[in-house]
This record gives structure tokens, sequence and C-alpha cells, in this order.
């Protein structure tokens, strides 16, 4: 796997854009500088230009012939490094050059009149202007007006030196800025991403004695972390859950499995305490045996409890098909009828055409079979249970299993579907029980996403209520 | 001696009083729920009671409060499946004298029912004796100036008990009180019929008699 940094990034992503932004404006700074130098170097050759053609003059003669007068030849833009000029006219072609023309420099054509060219390995910019030669005798004849071509040209040198050396400030400049902003954006990112260190050093502390997360103010202030510590939040809280309700299973089923452990080897250790007849063997090893099994059913029910709640808490992974479920209530109250009948007491089905329910048959029969036995085992012999089976509106499957016994006092009430719960120890024990059927009950029904209350009147009974979700 | 056994695990309660009755000839009550075992307790006079926690009715707890509460100083024995450091310090600060965790050793529990049995009574070893006379409550065997004496059953028990109690007065009712369990009719002649035979083993060879009669009063055993 690629592992990411988001520190890297981020630093990436602001180096990148810096020097972008760094880059175009080392451009924009060139070019301006350039435009701005060249823009008043034009103003001065411009000036210089026409300085050059108002050195042109008629001759006196009157025969309109016109000569340059070299006396004032303005000075060069840049002192050391001398500019070249040539003048053409419209008649006689050039009339002038300066010392330094270079006889091969090749003139752009009309419409161009500022260009850049290399003689002799320095750089000039040259400028085309046409004149008109001024007057400089009013009272002479009136002469076919000549048109003056005049193209001045200066060196770049200084130009380029002053373009190159504002490029180095600005790159220079930006390359500081840069830097810094690199290093405040580490410091940033680092001191950003505190909050997230500091989660991480409180979920590394998290174990099975402590599963709270301590926070500081800074990080729950932290927007970006909220959902983070949310999330987590709420996972360490359903995972406590969970833990905490095996360890109080595990708890539980230790200490229920010691009294039939204990039951056991004073059994046979009370056999061993002396030579006994061969008929107290006998009995003592029956007994043992009885134990024993009582030992294997109550385990056998402990892991049905510990798989109902897992699916009840994980949700149920297994391929269900629909089935009828007045059907399994029906096979439930067949079960029972056998123990009812031993009681003199009826059970009577309610139901309503079928239910289509999906599930495993095994498991509704086992949650209506728990139920169907407690109404049975607590009511007195010869009284009648009902079981009740219907589809309501809401999209619920409702089964009722109700007594005609004692009822069940408040505060027993509460703790029914507790698991090892025995309501009156002396009658459960007496009658096989664990304490886990109503526990399996619940969890297989909500393992299936139902839910199941109790409600009861003393002296008049207990009904208990299955709601099963169709849909 | 006489020991209750409060255990609503009927198997568990059987083999603990089958335990005591063959291994140290204890008189033994068995109480199934914390209601019988409290009236059996403030009705009779015990040695020693082992008491379940996990009790119907009245839990272990509660019926051990309320012995407490009445004043009854017996020796208790709580039997639990609890081991847990809280459980057994609020067992003891109820006022228990020991606990045993379940699944117990039978050897281990006899023991300790005995051991509490002697400090109950002021006597730390098991070995009891006064003046010559020695009864070695684990072998269960009597010596009088080194000679092995052949008691029968009941004889021992009422040796073993005047024996906890030396230089007291102990009635013929304390004595029944202690040495039958509930199940048994209660005639105060028999005790003579052991005080006789009693004498006649141990005196036998002796010039000092250890087992007086206090007229209207009961026994004393003394020099």
């Amino acid at each position: 796997m690629r592992q990411t940094s988001i520190r890297r990034r981020l630093i990436a992503i602001v180096v990148l854009s810096q020097a972008l932004l760094a880059a175009g404006l080392l451009l924009t700074g060139i070019y301006y500088t350039e435009w701005r130098l060249l823009s008043s170097l034009d103003a001065a050759m411009q000036a210089r230009a026409t300085s050059v053609a108002a050195l042109v003059r008629y001759t006196e003669d009157g025969t309109g012939n016109v000569y340059f007068d070299d006396s004032l030849i303005p000075p060069s833009i840049d002192p050391t490094h001398p500019d070249l000029f040539a003048v053409w006219t419209e008649k006689s072609g050039l009339l002038v050059h300066s010392r330094n023309w270079p006889p091969a420099l090749q003139i752009p054509p009309d419409g161009k009149d500022h260009w850049r060219f290399k003689w002799a390995h320095v750089p000039y910019r040259g400028l085309r202007a046409l004149h008109v030669p001024v007057l400089d005798r009013e009272d002479g004849p009136e002469f076919h007006a000549q048109t003056l071509t005049v193209v001045y040209a200066t060196p770049l040198i200084q130009l380029d030196q002053q373009v190159h050396a504002a490029g180095v400030s600005i790159a220079a400049w930006s390359g500081l800025l840069l830097a810094i902003t690199v290093l405040l954006a580490l410091w940033g990112i680092r001191r950003g991403l505190l909050p997230l260190r500091e989660l991480a050093d409180q979920a590394a502390s998290v174990s099975s004695s402590n599963w709270q997360l301590h926070l500081q103010k800074d990080e729950e202030q932290v927007t970006e972390l909220r959902p983070l510590i949310d999330s987590m939040t709420n996972m360490l809280a359903r995972l406590e859950r969970s833990f905490v309700q095996q360890k109080e299973f595990l708890g539980n089923a230790a200490h229920e499995l010691k009294t039939p452990l204990a039951v056991v080897k004073s059994t046979l250790q009370s056999l061993l305490q002396r030579p006994r007849s061969e008929e107290e063997y006998q009995q003592g090893l029956e007994h043992s045996l009885e134990d024993l099994q009582r030992l294997e059913q109550l385990l056998h029910w402990m892991l049905r409890l510990a798989r109902a709640e897992q699916w009840a808490h994980g949700g149920l992974r297994r391929d269900l098909q629909v089935i009828d479920l007045s059907a399994t209530c029906e096979e439930a109250v067949e079960r029972v009828r056998h123990l009812a009948a031993e009681r003199a007491m009826t059970v009577e089905l309610e139901k309503n055409g079928q239910v289509p329910f999906k599930a495993d048959p095994e498991d509704l029969q086992l949650v209506w079979s728990n139920l169907l036995e407690n109404a049975v085992r607590y009511s007195p012999e010869g009284a009648r249970v009902e079981m009740k089976v219907a589809n309501t509106n809401g999209g619920l499957a409702r089964v009722i299993v109700a007594d005609h016994g004692p009822g069940i006092p408040a505060d027993e009430l509460a703790h029914i579907f507790d698991r090892f719960y025995r309501g009156d120890p002396s009658r459960n024990r007496a009658t096989g029980g664990y304490g886990l059927g109503l526990a399996i009950a619940k969890a297989l029904v909500e393992a299936y996403g139902g839910n199941i209350r109790a409600e009861s009147a003393p002296g008049e009974g207990t009904r208990m209520t299955v709601e099963l979700p169709t849909s | 001696m006489r020991v209750l056994i409060i255990e609503d695990e009927p198997r568990l309660a059987e083999n603990v009083g089958r335990s005591l009755r063959e291994s140290a000839g204890y008189a033994v009550d068995i109480a199934p729920d914390g209601q019988d075992g409290l009236f059996m307790a403030e009705s009779n006079e015990y040695d020693a009671i082992l008491l379940d926690l996990m009790l119907p009715h009245i839990d272990g707890m509660e019926v051990l409060r309320r012995i407490r509460k009445a004043g009854q100083r017996t020796p208790v024995l709580v039997v639990t499946a609890r081991d847990d450091k809280e459980s057994v310090v609020a067992l003891l600060n109820a006022g228990a004298d020991d606990y045993l965790t379940k699944p117990f050793d039978l050897g281990e529990l006899l023991a300790r029912t005995k051991a509490l049995i002697r400090r109950g009574k002021g006597q730390p070893l098991p070995i009891l004796s006064i003046a010559d006379l020695e009864l070695n409550t684990n072998s269960r065997s009597v010596r009088r100036a080194g000679r092995p004496i052949t008691l029968t059953a009941m004889e021992y028990r009422v040796l073993e008990y005047l024996l906890h109690r030396p230089r007291a007065v102990v009635s013929k009712t304390e004595l029944l009180e202690h040495l039958y369990d509930y199940n048994w009719e209660k005639f105060s002649n028999v005790i003579e019929v052991y005080i006789s035979g009693l004498r006649r083993k141990l005196d036998n060879g002796s010039s000092r008699q250890l087992i007086h009669t206090v007229r209207g009063q009961g026994y004393v055993l003394q020099d």
C-alpha cells in the first residue's frame, strides 16, 4: 500500500501555487519593466530622431537640394555606447549616416517602426521615422517639400541590464517569500495536526478497563475532527457495551457452572471418603451422571443464548426462507400439549390464516415453546393457556401468550428477561429451569428485529407479547 | 457437635451432610432455603452453620445479617460461587467467619468446619486434652495416660463436646441440643447412659475421676 502524507501534500500544494505565483510575478515584472524602459527609450529616440531630421537643411542656391549640418548632432542616449542613425531623402537616397552605421543593416518594411536587432554582438533598438524638413527661410521660393526617412538606433545594453536586474530582484524576493511561506505552512500544518496526534494518543490509551477518550477542549473544537471523534466515541460505546455484556455473561456462566460442578465433585469425594457398598457406588455414579447431564444441558442453553445474543447484536447472517409464522405456533403448542396434559391444562391457539415471515422455524418454535412452557409451569392445575397470533396493520406479526397463573410481582417482572434470573429459584430448580429460557426468547426475537414484553397482574396471570416486523 | 447446612441444592447438602456425619461424627441439619435456615438457626443451638449464598426466598447474605443481628455467635462458614475480593470482604464484614468457593473440596470443608468449631469454643488445637486424657479430633481416637480407649460413636460425641468446654457445667439439654440433629426424638435419659458408659471406660484403671455430676445442673469435665 502506498503511504500518503497530508503534510507532504499540503506542502506540495503550497509550494506549487507559490512557485506559479512567483513565476507569473517574475514574467509580469520583467515585461512591465521592459515596457516602461522601452517607452521612455522610445521617447528619447523619437526626440533624437527629430533633432537629427532638423539638421537636414536646404542649400542656399535655391535648387532645393539638401545638406546635413553635422555640427549639432545630439548626444547618444547611453554615453558609453554611441547611437546609430541614418537619413534618406526622397530624391537622392542615403543622405548621411553616423560613423558607426552598419552598412548591411536590414531596415524592416514599412509599417514596422520599432524593431530589435543585433550588430557586432550588441543588441539595438531601431526606430524609423518619416520627416518633412522644416523650411529655414520664410522668404525663399516654395520648394516641393521632400520627405526624409530617419532611422535611429540605440544599444540596449543598459536597458537589458536594468531588466535583468529587475528580474533578479523579483526572483530573489519571490524565493525568500516562498521559503517563508513553506516554513509557515510547515509550522501551521504541524500545529493544525496536533489535535489529531492528541486524538491518536487518546485512542491508544483505550483499553478494556478504559473506554473513554479524554479529549482536551482543543480537539473538540476542531470542526474537521468532530465527525471522527463522534464516530470513535460511538464505536467505543458500542464496543464497551458488548465487552461488558460478554464479561457479564462469562461471569454469570462461570458462576452458574460452579454449583452443578460442586455437586458432582462432592458426590464423588463423599464416595471416596470410605469404602462403600456396591449399592452406594451405583447410586453415587447415577447421581453424578444425572448432575453431569444437567451441566451439559446448562452448557447447551448457555451456548444457544450466546449465539442468539450474537445474532441480536451483529445481525442474522443466514439464508432465510419465508415460512408461515402461525404454523410454528401450532407446532410449539403441539410440543407443549403433553406437559399441559400432565397438569390437566388446556392450551388454545387462536390464529387467523397464514402469517408469512422470513425466519428459521426452529428459532421461532424455541421462542414460543419457552413462553408456553413458562405459562404451563406457573399456572395452577386445570388452568387455561391462550396463544394468539395475528397480523397487525402496521406490518407487524403479533403473538400473545397469556396464562391465568399467580402473575409476576412488579419487582421481578423487570428482571424476567435477564439471563440466569430465576424469579423464585425454588420453583425453578424444581422444574429444571436455568433462568435462560426468556433470555434466549428475547435475544432471538431481537435478532429478528422484533420486541418482547411482559405484562402481569398479580392473581390474574401473565401476558407475554411478541411483535415481529413482517416487512 | 451439631451443624446446620443451609443449601438449596439438595444433593450437595446431602453429600456435605453425609461427610460431616461420617468423618467428624457431627449431627447435621439441612435447610433447603433461607427462610427455613433462619428459622432453624434461631430455634436450635448449632456449633457451626454452613451457609450457601444463592438461596431462594431470603438470600445467604441476608440470612447471615439476621443471624448476627439476633446476637448469635455461632461460627458461620459461607459457601459461595463468587470469589472476587469485594464479595469476600462484604461477607466477612457481614459477620461470616470463613468462606469456601464452589466447587470445593469435601476434605477442606471438613477441616475448616472443625477449625471453626474449635475456635468458636476457644480451643486452638485439634488435639483436646484434660489431665492425662487426650482426644484427637483428626483421627477420632481417645487415649488416657497413653492407653487407647475405644468409644461408641455417641460416647465419642459426648466426650468431644465436653472436652470443648472443659471445667464448665454442661447440662443434659445442652448435650442433647448439640449432639442430635432435628430428626431425633430427644430423651434426656440417653445422655445418662452415655455418661455412665464413658465414665466406665475412661476411669477404668485410673484413680482420678474426670467426669463429675453437678446435681440438678449437669456434668463437668475436670481433674
